[in-house]
């Protein structure tokens, strides 16, 4: 098979929806910055880029039509470069830096912009007309389970406490306000330029937060529950892109190399406990590339709730010191579409800069399925 | 033609000023609101600011609707006081000290136009004072405005002018006061306090005192004091926790100041030992840790207490006993009960009657000012004249005079003659010449009332009738008990569609009770489920929808002109006019699925076709369903007619009316305007969202029970309002059309009036008022 390579990652800051600094700007605005930033970043010439894959959630009204393409348009990359939208859930743009493996792998190109956006302020969750199919509902009622749900029955299937579910969503705000202070997430963040001025900070991270605090929340799902809105990743705006190429390319544009792809994997699982996604399909990419939990150096696990991310971390027996090291969704946010390509970038960089040889990035994905990927450093 | 205000600066942001800021924003006008910059922090401006955000957590809240909160710019003094220039208005509200007022009058008039008006809201200082030292310009633009607590809700405004203020530049500001921020204006002459609160402190200061040395406990007082007068149910004690005990001393040390000696005031004065401990220790009323009235918490649970005027101790509640007789309705009758109730009654009246008889020439020109300041600043049902007719005016003189007491010259010279009468229709007041003058409204003010009283209605039925209120306009009025909707305003309204298309070119819906109506009878409909009539009921419901569907394609415009609480029926009968005209104080909403029951003269289909059709609806069938079905399931009532153009209820084209006074000419202008080539509307057709959607909004609603946000029954009642609002069996492809969508909501109707949970919520709003939560 052909080697891949991650030879670039880049992302907006994350804000909270609605009250957010990103609130007002358009998704497909929001995403052009991101991607024209990374084209700067990595001196990749546009021309050379195939297509652009992009994974949205919910893809429409402002991120709706075809938008990948909108967005190379609006980006000012060159007439010949593609544009594809791709869905799945929270796992989009995953799937979109997946199906470049793939396009490069059959030799259909070989350099691909790897994208995802999700503007939750601007399209509500479910989108505008959720229309469930009155017959699989009856059949399957988890299918159209809102997610805070399917978080409360891992929680129950575990026997995960409240408490459990707080500390890891302090430790997640701790690590993620340490690597803003000490400057280790300047490097991913694009700058983007609003009609209020630049942001260029995350507009989520609470490193304040203690576990007196988050004990003191109501559950936010159910009255007698123990996922709480602390426990949870916040409602976000914001916007990912990878630089996907073959080994070849990169070696021959003098691309700096974060990681080498090793490998993928999906999985379905029971809807009601979505958040259960990730194991098998871990299983599967570690399976593929020939290892186990043990070798990996790096994880970066989403944090969609603080209950499904205990569950997996504990099925898998991944290693505490090798997991969302400069922290996870609950602190930084989860653009649903943008997220994929975000663990996926943050995982490469993270081989490259803390050293190790194997890194895991995977999620769950709302409907029941997991997603992942193997690297290997480069 | 008066030349409108378009800009208006309010200086000072403490609750009067805020609050005035605030009303000018609700009418739609920008406002500059300034104050003194902090002495610490970086912000210069944090002090108006902080006004604005805490008046947008204030409830009742100040501003009508988050868009007007977005018309006040705030500012401070130091940096921003030249941009009055861009200001037609500016109204002082800063702190009731003379030197200040007037050192911050010279840097205005440094920096604003000449024929900006400028007033202050002083409650005290006379405009002498306030302008000495002023250019004759400046005093030519000066005038006192003295609104009431709280500016959105109190009607009233006492604007008082000097006799330099130019007469145009007053009218400017009065015609706005009156149009734009909706206040009745009256004019009161340059004496301490105006009328309201000279008469108000004096009433409060005579009956606390007479309570205190009549031996009578708080309770009592409040019952005495209270309704038979005409007061609000506060009462007098009451009354005080609610504004302010702490506000007593300053009422009386500030008059005490100013008011001319011989002042019955002096006679009444006195220091109060009780009320000063009362501060000392906090007990400043609602806003401290209690007044005359407190609920005690510390054993758990909330026990209503009150204080013991002797002892000055906190006691249980104590429940006075029923007035004897005549008493409650009949004042002649309560002053002379024998004993502690007649000679407390006896006391308030003789008292305060009196002084508001001597204050006409000296405060007021007239006796109309003084009852309309006391009606509209303090609440009472009738003014100071209107009780002294009530108790008849000859008693009260002879009364007076044979206890040896002053008879002021007004009361001698009425004799037994009455304040106000009727001749030939037209209400009429006594003038302290003796004559009798006509009770002029303000230009363009027509009333309901005004018309009632010189003709008779052209139809009557139990609970309704037609009236002719000119320019070839009909009005049907709700006559019954809260102004509910039963069968017969249903048989007024299709008597009335005949004889307005013969004789009339326009209808409109509307009557002057304090609210346009609470909706249909449930009590009635609930006599109807006891016996089990349910073809009745689905006459009744038939029957609504049929007569709402008769004005809504009648062949002349109706337009409705709700002011109050427009809820249930009451608001379907709006939804289903040509256009709605609305007083700003108008609460709207469709609260039927709180009792368990849906809309169902209409309000379904209304709602449905005002959101398709809504400006910035996203497209596809779930959008405008979900903004209905929130509004609905919720029972959500708008807090103001803009809050309801928010929630649909009233379309962009729809107009506001900020004074009471003015609506019914407004919703006449209204009608008429639509008569020239008027159609009756197309009947609209709907697409709605079927199976698939109300299966998306049923797990919605699942979603919302597990939060513990919606009851078990709220979950079924739910679920029959999406079958209506769905389109029942209809497949998203079908064309729905408006009877077929009424059908579904009858039927839904009854299926939840037939419900034993419906008629337990029912039963419970109609003995407890409160809903039932099962």
């Amino acid at each position: 098979m052909t080697d891949v390579v991650i030879a670039g990652y880049a992302r907006s800051p994350f804000h909270l929806a609605t009250k957010g600094a990103l609130a007002r700007v358009r998704p497909d605005d929001l995403a052009a910055q991101v991607i024209r930033g990374l084209l700067e970043k990595t001196k990749v010439d546009p021309a050379e880029i195939e297509d652009i894959i992009l994974g949205c959630a919910f893809p429409e009204g402002e991120q709706g039509l075809n938008v990948a393409r909108l967005i190379g348009l609006l980006a000012d990359l060159p007439l010949s470069v593609g544009g594809m939208t791709v869905n799945r859930f929270c796992g989009s743009s995953m799937s979109a830096i997946h199906i470049a493996v793939g396009q490069i792998a059959i030799g259909a190109g070989e350099a691909f912009i790897c994208a995802g956006l999700e503007s939750m302020s601007r399209v509500p969750m479910g989108g505008y007309n959720p229309m469930p199919s009155p017959e699989l509902m009856k059949k399957s009622p988890g299918a159209y389970m809102g997610m805070g749900e399917t978080a409360e029955n891992v929680a129950q299937k575990y026997q995960i406490t409240r408490v459990e579910q707080e500390a890891l969503a302090v430790k997640s705000q701790q690590k993620a306000a340490a690597a803003r202070a000490s400057g280790k997430l300047t490097e991913e963040i694009i700058p983007i330029q609003t009609k209020g001025g630049t942001v260029s900070e995350d507009g989520t991270i609470r490193g304040e937060t203690t576990a007196e605090a988050l004990a003191g929340l109501k559950p936010a799902f159910s009255q007698d529950g123990t996922v709480t809105a602390g426990t949870s990743s916040p409602l976000t705006d914001g916007a990912s892109a990878v630089l996907v190429t073959s080994a070849d390319f990169a070696a021959k544009h003098g691309l700096t190399v974060l990681a080498k792809i090793k490998s993928v994997g999906v999985s379905g699982c029971a809807p009601e406990t979505m958040g259960l996604g990730p194991i098998e399909a871990s299983r599967k990419a570690l399976a593929r590339a020939g290892i186990s939990a043990a070798d990996l150096d790096v994880v970066e696990i989403n944090e969609a709730f603080a209950s499904q991310a205990i569950a997996c971390i504990r099925d898998l027996g991944l290693k505490d010191e090798t997991i969302n090291i400069d922290g996870g969704a609950i602190a930084i946010g989860h653009p649903l579409g943008a997220t994929g390509a975000r663990i996926v970038g943050k995982a490469a960089s993270l081989l490259s800069r803390e050293g190790g040889r194997y890194a895991l990035a995977t999620q769950c994905i709302g409907g029941g399925q997991g997603i992942a990927t193997v690297l290997e450093r480069a | 033609m008066i030349d409108p205000i378009k800009k208006v600066c309010v200086i000072g942001s403490g609750t009067m000023g805020a609050g005035i800021a605030a009303q000018v924003a609700n009418a739609g006008i920008p406002v500059l609101l300034l104050d003194i910059v902090p002495r610490d922090g970086s912000d210069r401006d944090a002090i108006a600011k902080g006004a604005v955000a805490k008046m947008l957590k204030t409830d009742p809240a100040p501003f009508m609707s988050k868009r007007a909160a977005k018309l006040v710019e705030t500012g401070n003094i130091d940096d921003h006081l030249g941009r009055v220039a861009e200001c037609d208005w500016v109204v002082e509200a800063i702190v009731e000290r003379l030197d200040i007022k007037q050192s911050l009058y010279a840097k205005l008039e440094a920096v604003k136009k000449p024929g900006t008006a400028v007033s202050s809201n002083t409650s005290t200082i006379p405009l002498a004072n306030l302008v000495e030292g002023r250019s004759d310009q400046f005093k030519r633009d000066f005038l006192i405005t003295h609104f009431f607590n709280p500016p959105r809700y109190m009607r009233l405004l006492e604007i008082v002018t000097g006799p330099d203020t130019d007469a145009d530049l007053a009218r400017r500001v009065e015609d706005f006061s009156d149009r734009a921020l909706g206040k009745r204006v009256v004019h009161a002459k340059d004496t301490p306090g105006f009328i309201a609160n000279r008469i108000g402190t004096y009433w409060l200061a005579v009956a606390v005192n007479a309570a205190m040395d009549q031996g009578l406990t708080v309770e009592q007082a409040d019952q005495i004091g209270g309704s038979p007068m005409g007061v609000p149910k506060t009462g007098i004690f009451g009354l005080i926790d609610l504004v302010g005990v702490d506000l007593m001393p300053l009422l009386s040390a500030s008059l005490s100041a100013t008011l001319p000696q011989g002042d019955p005031y002096f006679e009444t004065v006195r220091d109060m030992p009780l009320v000063e401990k009362m501060i000392a220790e906090g007990f400043t009323g609602r806003k401290g840790k209690g007044g005359f009235y407190r609920l005690d918490k510390s054993g758990g649970q909330k026990v209503k207490q009150s204080l013991d005027l002797a002892t000055g101790e906190y006691r249980a509640e104590q429940k006075p006993e029923k007035l004897p007789g005549k008493a409650e309705k009949d004042l002649a009758a309560l002053v002379t009960v024998p004993g502690k109730v007649g000679d407390y009654a006896w006391t308030i009246l003789g008292h305060v009657l009196s002084y508001a008889a001597k204050l006409v020439g000296e405060a007021a020109d007239d006796i109309v000012a003084i009852d309309d300041a006391m009606t509209l600043g303090y609440n009472w049902k009738f003014g100071p004249f209107e009780l002294i007719d009530r108790l008849g005016p000859g008693k009260l003189a002879e009364r007076l005079a044979a206890e040896g007491r002053p008879v002021p010259a007004l009361l001698k010279s009425a004799g037994t003659n009455p304040f106000y009468r009727i001749e030939n229709g037209q209400r009429q007041y006594l003038s302290a010449d003796g004559s009798y003058r006509d009770v002029k409204r303000a230009e363009g003010v027509v009333l309901l009332e005004d018309i009632k009283r010189a003709s008779q209605p052209l139809i009557k039925t139990g609970s309704a009738a037609l009236w002719d209120v000119g320019d070839g306009v009909a009005a049907i009025e709700f006559t019954g008990k809260m102004n509910a909707l039963d069968e017969e305003v249903i048989k007024l309204i299709n008597q009335a569609i005949p004889l307005v298309k013969a004789s009339f070119k326009a209808l409109i819906v509307y009557n002057e009770g304090s609210n346009f109506s609470a909706g249909a009878n449930l009590g009635l409909a609930m006599f109807a489920v006891n016996i089990a009539a349910w073809s009745e009921i689905e006459k009744l419901i038939a029957g609504g929808q049929a007569a709402f569907k008769a004005l809504k394609y009648a062949p002349f415009p109706v337009v409705s002109a709700p002011a109050g609480l427009a809820l249930g029926g009451g608001c379907e009968i709006c939804l289903n006019s040509d256009a709605i005209q609305a007083h700003a104080e108008t609460y709207m909403g469709l609260v039927e699925c709180g009792v368990g029951l849906i809309p169902g003269w209409g309000g379904n289909g209304e709602m449905l076709d005002r959101a398709a059709k809504a400006r910035m609806m996203p497209k596809g069938p779930m959008p405008p369903l979900s903004k209905v079905f929130q509004t609905i399931s919720t029972a959500t009532v708008a807090k103001s007619a803009a809050e309801a153009q928010e929630l649909l209820f009233l379309r962009e084209t729809d107009g506001i009316t900020m004074n009471r006074d003015r609506l019914l000419s407004d919703a006449k202008a209204k009608a008429l305007s639509l008569v020239d080539g008027y159609a009756p509307p197309e009947p609209p057709t709907f697409r709605l969202a079927g199976e698939s959607g109300r299966v998306g909004i049923n797990s919605a609603v699942r979603d919302f029970q597990k939060k513990g946000m919606a009851t078990a029954y709220d979950g079924v009642v739910s679920d029959r309002l999406a079958e209506v609002l769905t389109g029942g069996e209809a497949d998203i492809v079908d064309t729905v059309t408006e009877d077929q969508l009424l059908r579904l909501e009858r039927k839904a109707f009854l299926a939840s009036v037939k419900d034993p949970r419906t008629q337990a919520r029912v039963e419970a709003m109609l003995t407890t008022g409160k809903p039932l939560r099962n």
